[in-house]
């Protein structure tokens, strides 16, 4: 089936194109226009509107067992019927897996990342990913606390060995990329550490944090994996934590490496309340390391939970818990902690790191190099990513806020000082172009011809964030889904998983090590395609070598 | 044995789901009930449930929802069975018929297992009981001479639980109490020994304990982390009843006890009871699901029920259809959970049979219902 998209302003800046033309798609793909004379067999009128590649998030935690947690600890947050739904906290937060992948293709997204999915974990997150309609979805898995690596590494074994391990795992979770989290602090804290930093080490292991990032940063580029290592750091939101991140991109010593959600380290001490912005300093160093990616997890103000596998981290704030419960989980390897928080606009920390978040996007150079997370839900629900752009693109709107909230706050940060506005094109670079790059999904986030045809279209309007909200079409795979932000049907997407053979040495010996720690096979923890309940679950994605 | 019935005389598979297809059609309310099935189950199940606006319990709602109680009121710290058993030096089992709930399923060695070397080289486990009855004494006895593990009783029977765990929760919190003699220093011995827990793990299955009781454990357990490590493992119901909250988590935002007759998913632990609401006369219409073991609901009001269960189960009445459905991970492959690793596993079927899962039987059920049983929502 020939469709053409007619007459909108189409911006492709992976092939350098923003002018207004037309989009032609046969069947799942892009195609060139046809010769003229050729007839489309539906044609849209997307004049006055803004024609982009699907979008693509990285980073938003959407399923697996810490997700469904918080579901069930926050039980009222669903209460009532939907003509209340907006008046209700995280009403908008798509809390069930159906509710997720209506709102994320409605907003104009076709994938989507679940970036924190223990290996014990991941057939529950993908059980789940496959209940996600619409959308094509990931899992990034978690390693750097569990207890194989850090044997291995304490009994210094190759480099080759713990390759094998990173793509047993990654075969065995159906994953497209590692992730560490807080490096070694989780089985830290099973031993009563209760901070920890790049050079702390973990007791009865003997590794440090920065070793293990190191460990695991090698293994990928290693292994090829096209997903940098993804880091979540020490010290998350700490006051001096913009330290840490520092620390850890120089450890990166030039090589990639992707650090998530910076805006909850970007802080230093100044004034009187010691908590300041640290931004311009991260981004600074953001801006002189070509090799770093980062994700910004930024704060908008409101009721949210907090999902996080930083066990550690989490523990520590359950004292702010709001409201007052929490679940703190000791995981198999990093376990992790829900706790529900408010993000007040009156508040002045909360005020600072709304700042901070802002400052990142505006101060780091290079659109193809920051992504546009709130890490949802840690910093706002993914429905908030319309209003962030808005601010994003749109400085009077900055001002207005800006006005709003604690003087004392604003002072410690450069944020009303900052004039630049992001283009539609830097837009389509931060949410289209690089993330199908950092992931290594080259038919994804442009329009060339062939392409996969997931292409949102949205009316241009002065309100930036109506604009974002409701896309006007949204096309996956070729095929309308939304139409004026309804979605129009269901249909299932896939999960896009690293696909690479993997040694029978490496199958033998992670058996022994099963059977000795947990008196059972890991293959009862294998994603199997026949598990999931639907047909042709996954997208196979390539590594490098 | 037939494999499927109506009104207890054999009937072909096709009849009995027409059947059950005009049971659910004509009634008002339907509760899907037991609810013992396997993940691609209890997926169907719900799916079912919100079509035809029934309401979705299961046959071990009332223990799982105390502890969810506890979770979504206050907060609770929890462990795996895996780090329970390789790095618990301290384990303090709470309440009795701990071996019945399922205690060697969750910690199968736990009495032959050495304490992974990075937790406690060396160390020998100290397991403290707290309330245990005389069935897991004898369970958990004959391992005395181990070298790995040490047992003590503290004598608390099951009246006076609560206060021996609030009594115990004060001593760890250095707040004095109104016991005094023998009793008092057994307490004060208990909490010193939990104080200089490594990683202690409290263990309790809410099966045996009140909300209350639980509340006050999983406070105590936080109170010790303030110095030293100590966790929680609540022993899961059986009958696949932590893998189905979780399905019903993702699906509904909430645990059973769930209802979708206002067209959006409601929950509420006693209006969704199906036991209540069949005793009640609220709900017409019951689909009964066991398909691990063959559990006969506890209602006594007689209403219409169909029964997807093993072949051997028994009913005090015949239900109106019965269908044999397979056992998961014998008859047919399975997603479940996985009591000894406290997550969601896959198994493939030990004895592959014909006889149907239960997603399958939902499966045929929801075509036989056809498009105009309750509003479908997309």
């Amino acid at each position: 089936m020939l469709t053409c998209i007619r007459g909108g302003r189409v911006i492709d800046p992976a092939q350098r194109r923003d002018a207004v033309g037309d989009v032609w798609i046969d069947d799942d793909r892009i195609v060139q226009a046809p010769a003229a004379g050729a007839r489309a067999d539906a044609v849209h009128d997307a004049s006055g509107m803004v024609v982009m590649a699907g979008a693509i998030d990285i980073h938003s935690h959407i399923a697996g067992a810490n997700v469904n947690t918080a579901r069930l600890l926050l039980p009222e947050w669903r209460r009532g019927a939907a003509p209340r739904s907006e008046l209700t906290p995280l009403s908008s937060a798509g809390w069930t897996t159906r509710q997720t992948g209506r709102d994320y293709a409605a907003m104009g997204f076709t994938t989507v990342v679940e970036p924190a999915i223990a290996p014990h974990q991941a057939l529950h997150a993908h059980l789940e990913l496959a209940d996600v309609p619409i959308i094509d979805k990931a899992i990034l898995c978690v390693l750097g606390n569990d207890d194989y690596l850090l044997r291995s590494m304490r009994d210094k074994a190759s480099a080759a060995h713990i390759s094998e391990y990173v793509a047993w795992t990654l075969q065995t979770t159906r994953a497209l990329g590692v992730k560490v989290i807080n490096a070694g602090a989780a089985a830290a804290f099973k031993a009563n550490v209760r901070s920890f930093s790049l050079d702390d080490v973990v007791p009865g292991y003997g590794v440090s944090s920065r070793s293990i990032v190191k460990t695991l940063q090698r293994a990928v580029i290693d292994l090829g994996l096209p997903h940098p290592l993804h880091v979540h750091c020490n010290n998350l939101g700490l006051a001096a934590g913009a330290d840490s991140v520092i620390a850890t991109i120089e450890a990166a010593e030039g090589l990639p490496l992707h650090l998530a959600h910076i805006q909850f380290y970007a802080y230093g001490v100044e004034g009187e309340k010691r908590f300041s912005s640290a931004a311009a300093r991260l981004a600074e160093s953001v801006n002189a390391h070509k090799n770093i990616t980062v994700d910004v997890g930024q704060v908008m103000f409101g009721q949210t939970v907090t999902i996080s596998s930083d066990v550690t981290r989490q523990f520590s704030a359950i004292g702010r818990a709001s409201p007052k419960k929490w679940a703190i989980i000791d995981g198999d390897s990093n376990g992790g902690g829900i706790v529900p928080y408010n993000y007040r606009a009156t508040d002045f920390h909360n005020a600072v790191q709304w700042a901070a978040g802002l400052e990142l996007f505006l101060l780091i150079d290079d659109p193809s190099r920051v992504f546009f997370t709130t890490d949802h839900p840690n910093g706002a629900p993914y429905t908030a990513y319309p209003d962030l752009f808005a601010l994003l693109m749109d400085r009077d709107r900055r001002a207005e806020w800006i006005a709003k909230l604690p003087p004392a706050a604003m002072a410690m940060s450069t944020l009303p000082s900052i004039r630049r506005e992001y283009t539609y094109p830097e837009i389509a670079v931060m949410t289209r172009a690089s993330p199908a790059r950092l992931l290594g999904l080259s038919d994804r986030g442009h329009l060339a011809a062939g392409a996969r045809a997931d292409v949102a279209v949205y009316a241009e309007q002065p309100d930036k964030a109506a604009m974002f909200r409701n896309a006007a079409f949204v096309f996956k795979d070729g095929d309308l889904v939304v139409r004026d932000g309804r979605i129009l049907h269901h249909r299932s997407g896939r999960a896009l998983s690293i696909d690479r053979k993997i040694d029978h040495a490496i199958e033998r010996r992670m058996r022994d090590y099963y059977e000795e720690t947990y008196g059972l096979e890991p293959d009862l923890l294998k994603v199997r395609a026949s598990a999931l309940g639907v047909a042709d679950p996954f997208e196979a994605v390539s590594c490098s070598r | 044995m037939s494999q499927s019935s109506i009104n207890g005389r054999a009937a072909p598979l096709d009849a009995a789901i027409a059947e059950a297809a005009g049971l659910i059609g004509k009634s008002r309310l339907t509760v899907v009930a037991g609810l013992g099935a396997d993940v691609a189950g209890a997926q169907a199940a719900i799916a079912l449930c919100e079509r035809i606006g029934g309401v979705v319990d299961h046959m071990s709602s009332t223990a799982l929802l105390r502890d969810l109680d506890v979770l979504r009121e206050s907060g609770m710290m929890l462990t795996t069975p895996g780090e329970a058993r390789t790095r618990g030096d301290v384990v303090l089992l709470v309440g009795d018929g701990l071996v019945e709930s399922g205690l060697l399923e969750a910690m199968p060695d736990l009495r032959t297992r050495a304490l992974t070397p990075p937790a406690a080289e060396g160390a020998l486990r100290r397991i403290f009981r707290l309330g245990a009855d005389e069935a897991d004494m004898r369970a958990l006895a004959g391992a005395a001479t181990d070298s790995v593990w040490k047992i003590e009783t503290i004598s608390s029977d099951a009246a006076s639980l609560p206060g021996s765990l609030a009594a115990l929760r004060a001593r760890v919190n250095g707040r004095p109490i109104a016991l005094s003699g023998a009793r008092s220093g057994e307490i004060d011995a208990l909490a010193a020994a939990l104080r200089s827990a490594k990683f202690g793990v409290a263990v309790w299955s809410a099966a045996r304990l009140d909300v209350l009781t639980i509340e006050m454990l999983c406070g105590l357990v936080r109170d010790l982390n303030a110095k030293t490590r100590f966790t929680g493992l609540p022993l899961a119901p059986g009958d696949n009843a932590a893998g189905v909250l979780q399905v019903c988590g993702g699906m509904t935002g909430f645990p059973m006890r769930t209802g979708f007759g206002s067209g959006v998913p409601e929950h509420d632990g006693w209006v969704f009871d199906a036991e209540r609401l069949v005793e009640s006369g609220e709900a017409d219409c019951a689909l009964w699901i066991s398909a691990y073991g063959a559990e006969a609901p506890r209602w006594r009001k007689p209403i219409p029920l169909i029964a997807l269960t093993a072949a051997a189960a028994e009913f005090s009445r015949p239900p109106t259809v019965r269908i044999a459905v397979g056992r998961p991970g014998v008859d047919h492959d399975s997603v479940d959970y996985c009591v000894a690793m406290g997550t969601l596993v896959s198994k493939a079927a030990s004895h592959p049979s014909q006889t149907p899962s239960v997603a399958a039987v939902i499966g045929r059920l929801v075509v036989a219902l056809g498009d105009d049983a309750g509003a479908a929502s997309c």
